[in-house]
């Protein structure tokens, strides 16, 4: 055993000091490699830290949520369909709600309008946790807001209360802020704007009778595709979601199959295919004459293949290290800052995203899978070509 | 003298040791991201179904709500166009 591994040590020597040797193009193929696994490592660790987000932020989303649908696109559901799900045993309240965007022409921004039928003018959403909450501003005269961080910013509130939107039909619609969402949930109500059903109503110029959504809690969660499935019976032309398609959601939306995603892959395989060309056709006059002088002390195909091996493995094990560090680092601390464009896209709103990516073996074993391994495997036959050079044709 | 294969074994080591304290550093800052309880409570409270990222499209600002032919509902032959979308799987 202490041999084998002596014989492995003195071969990573000598696979060390050949690289070492030809440091100019080690440190070429160095450079690209890291950059690779970067890349590849940094869209990985994004979109891990993304669903983990998901999956802690969205614990808690409705059991079931019940919209309409028309010619495949969503309309108002009337409040005279819920009478209509009294008989399904099970549902323990149902919320009809109303919320929608509304585009913001003087910044180009989008807010998320929601009305709540537990706000009203003279009380706000009782348990809702506010950063900043002023029920002495309440009047019944004045139509009540509370709102999300980018929207104070994009807004320019800054100290004052009221501000204005436009109706559908260009006449104005006053707010007072009554309360605002802390930062530190930013990740969920940086765009929001919360008001009373009503106004939500009269803002949008919504009929009367109309709310966009039903939130339906469940008293029995294991019964929820149950119910889910008996409402889609009763409500014809009706899109039912559960609390659990929402998660899945999430789970699969950040993937390999985006478009970053694609991207990342095929720069990676374009920068493998370039290493592998390189390694292939690079065996140099002097490269050549190595071989053919190991071969002449004695040294075995098996062996001189066992040195590239090694040199290969040195070369991917650092350019890995590197890269995966540097990955994490640019996630955690720069918040993604190469991918960030991407995720906000035109998006005039600019949400604080948190990403704090979780760290999990699997993933560890993917981005080595898609980096190292095919580095390997294309460094083999360039190997046996250069082990089985014939040493009286060169020296 | 140092041996070539020792500076290469104390990289490695290195290596592990630089990641796992990304990764203890990472763990710990897991509670920031729910803010102590904050945002699942919010979430609950108002029925939130989806995470502020994008704003730009409708689609992709809730994009549990939305079904996948939303992004070429703006006119017949609509193609889509927002950057945002590159980043999520198109379901």
């Amino acid at each position: 055993m202490k041999t084998f591994f002596n014989r492995h040590l003195n071969i990573l020597d000598y696979a060390i000091g050949n690289l070492w040797r030809g440091r100019f193009r080690s440190v070429s193929i160095l450079v690209v490699f890291t950059i690779t696994v970067f890349m590849v490592a940094s869209f990985s660790l994004l979109s891990n830290s993304l669903r983990s987000a998901a999956v802690q932020l969205l614990e808690t989303v409705p059991e079931i949520i019940v919209q309409k649908l028309e010619a495949g696109r969503q309309v108002g559901i009337s409040i005279d369909e819920i009478p209509k799900l009294d008989t399904i045993y099970g549902i323990s309240e149902i919320n009809p709600r109303i919320w929608g965007y509304y585009f913001d022409e003087i910044n180009g921004a989008n807010y998320t309008v929601i009305g709540d039928p537990r706000f009203g003018r003279d009380q706000l959403i009782p348990g809702l946790p506010l950063e900043m909450s002023s029920p002495e501003k309440l009047n019944p005269a004045i139509s009540p807001a509370v709102v999300g961080t980018s929207f104070v910013q994009s807004r320019r509130v800054g100290q004052r209360s009221n501000f204005s939107l436009f109706r559908p039909d260009l006449s104005l619609k006053s707010f007072r802020i009554v309360g605002s969402f802390s930062d530190r949930s930013s990740m969920v109500t940086a765009d929001l704007l919360v008001t009373t059903i009503e106004d939500a109503r009269d803002l949008f110029q919504i009929q009367a009778n109309q709310v966009t959504d039903l939130l339906v809690s469940v008293a029995n969660p294991s019964e929820v595709n149950v119910i889910a499935g008996k409402i889609d019976k009763i409500l014809a032309g009706s899109r039912v979601i559960t609390r659990n398609q929402i998660q899945k959601t999430y789970q699969v939306a950040f993937g390999w199959r985006s478009g970053v995603g694609l991207i990342c892959m095929l720069g990676a395989v374009t920068a493998f295919a370039i290493l592998a060309w390189d390694r292939a056709s690079s065996l140099s006059p002097d490269e050549a004459r190595e071989v053919a002088l190991m071969k002449m002390v004695g040294w075995q195909t098996s062996d001189v293949m066992l040195v590239r091996f090694w040199e290969s493995a040195v070369l991917s094990t650092i350019s890995f290290g590197l890269g995966y560090m540097a990955a994490w680092i640019h996630v955690l601390f720069f918040k993604g800052a190469l991918f960030l464009p991407i995720l906000l896209g035109w998006s005039v709103l600019k949400p604080p995203v948190v990403l704090v990516p979780v760290f999990r073996f699997s993933d560890l074993l993917l981005i080595g899978s898609l980096t190292i391994f095919p580095y390997l495997a294309a460094t083999i036959i360039p190997a046996w070509r250069s082990g089985t050079v014939k040493p009286d044709a060169l020296v | 003298m140092i041996r070539h294969a020792t500076f290469f074994l104390l990289f490695c080591l290195l290596f592990v040791c630089f990641n796992a304290a990304l990764w203890i550093y990472s763990a710990k800052h897991q509670q920031t991201l729910a803010g102590d309880g904050l945002v699942p409570e919010i979430v609950g409270t108002l029925g939130l179904t989806d995470l502020c990222l994008a704003t730009d499209a409708r689609y992709i600002r809730h994009l549990s709500v939305s079904d996948p032919l939303s992004p070429y509902m703006n006119h017949p032959g609509a193609l889509e166009h927002f950057p945002s979308s590159a980043l999520y799987v198109p379901r």
